[in-house]
């Protein structure tokens, strides 16, 4: 018995090299009025053509959309509280993501404008303002396309499954059994 | 096959739960002292096998194996499995905490339907008995996708679309684990006879 016992999980754990389950997880991130996210399996497969379901703070749904062949979405929306945004892939296959509220950054970017404002006026603007601000989201928005990539990246390698995790179940498995195998001896002695 | 949390509602959950768990008080109660060992080691090997998987078609399936734990184990099966579906949901977050129930339900009872029907044959000759694990494995994942199916009634709302297609994404993975069903029983008829009686 021991023999096998040890034959098929040395077999299990061979072939835990490919291992993945299909686990869905979602990231989602604001731009401006635009919402844009990304939907994927625990392996790193996009959930195509899943439902994506936007809720406001108060359990209201806003709205509707689908994912593409990526499983990428996106979505415009006035709302500024925090969203909480849950993708259905079908076969009891979901996924929540909560998108937290808009406001307080907001609030920060305005003072900045009215600092600027005050030293455009100073320096005698030759530029249009509005300009210059949409110069900078540009650039902005650049630069953050590399940084939200890399965060995408991370999350998919930290969603993955992990060998650690999975020795350690197997060690509380035996130990939960264990455990019944102890009460149930105690329970026969008395 | 596993139901993620927040997909059912309360009445499935609790019809689930409850089904479970007499699943588990019968299935602790006949398990023997001296078989503990066997349970532990069926109840890894279910929690590795849903890590094991094989990419087909559009979704990702995963070996259940849960035919091999109900014929070896009987009743145990749902006590073995439960614990193996604990694990998944609090270490990779398959399934959930408030879906055990019907997860268990789901994958234990073809686990114990199997090994009513096809017990018989393992204790038969080598091919016999290698044509009843396959059959065992095979169709304790397809009764798995029906019962999942089921739970899903409410909320996908076409049964039989969401039937037919968990089945034929499962018909793969059913053969494999059927061929792997039937080469462990193989072995273990060769090594350990008394474990399949």
């Amino acid at each position: 018995m021991k023999k096998i016992i040890f034959l098929i999980i040395t077999f299990l754990f061979i072939c835990t090299n490919t291992l993945e389950a299909h686990k869905v997880n979602a990231y989602a991130y604001r731009e401006g009025d635009k919402v844009a996210g990304e939907c994927y399996f625990v392996d790193g497969s996009p959930c195509k053509n899943s439902i994506v379901a936007v809720y406001d703070s108060k359990g209201r749904r806003l709205l509707q959309t689908t994912t593409d062949e990526k499983g990428k979405f996106t979505f415009e929306t006035q709302e500024t509280g925090d969203l909480k945004i849950v993708i259905s892939a079908g076969e009891g296959h979901r996924a929540e993501y909560r998108l937290e509220a808009l406001e307080k950054s907001e609030k920060r970017e305005t003072k900045k404008e009215i600092a600027v404002k005050e030293s455009d006026k100073k320096q005698t603007p030759q530029i249009n303002r509005d300009e210059i601000k949409q110069i900078i989201d540009e650039v902005m928005d650049a630069k953050f396309q590399e940084i939200r990539n890399e965060i995408l990246d991370l999350k998919k390698q930290m969603d993955k499954t992990n060998i650690r995790d999975i020795i350690g179940g197997i060690g509380y498995i035996f130990g939960v059994w264990g455990l019944i195998m102890l009460i149930k001896r105690r329970k026969n002695a008395s | 096959m596993h139901i993620s949390e927040g997909v059912l509602s309360a009445p499935v959950l609790l019809a689930g739960a409850v089904l479970s768990l007499i699943g588990l008080t019968l299935g602790l109660r006949k398990i023997k002292n001296e078989d503990i060992p066997k349970v532990a080691v069926l109840s890894s090997a279910f929690f590795v096998a849903s890590l094991i998987h094989i990419p087909i078609g559009p979704a990702s399936a995963h070996l259940v194996l849960n035919g091999l734990v109900g014929m070896l184990l009987g009743w145990s099966a749902f006590p073995a499995i439960f614990v193996g579906l604990v694990l998944q949901a609090l270490l990779f977050q398959f399934g959930g905490l408030t879906t055990l129930g019907v997860n268990t339900f789901a994958m234990s009872m073809p686990a114990v339907i199997s090994y009513y029907i096809f017990r018989k044959m393992l204790k038969k000759s080598k091919n016999i008995a290698f044509i009843g694990g396959a059959l065992g494995g095979t169709s304790a994942v397809l009764l798995g996708t029906l019962f999942i199916s089921m739970a899903l009634i409410e909320t996908e709302k076409s049964f039989f679309a969401v039937a037919l297609t968990l089945f034929t994404m499962h018909l793969p993975i059913a053969f494999t684990e059927g061929i792997v069903t039937g080469f462990v029983v193989l072995y273990l008829k060769k090594l350990k006879p008394e474990a399949l009686g």
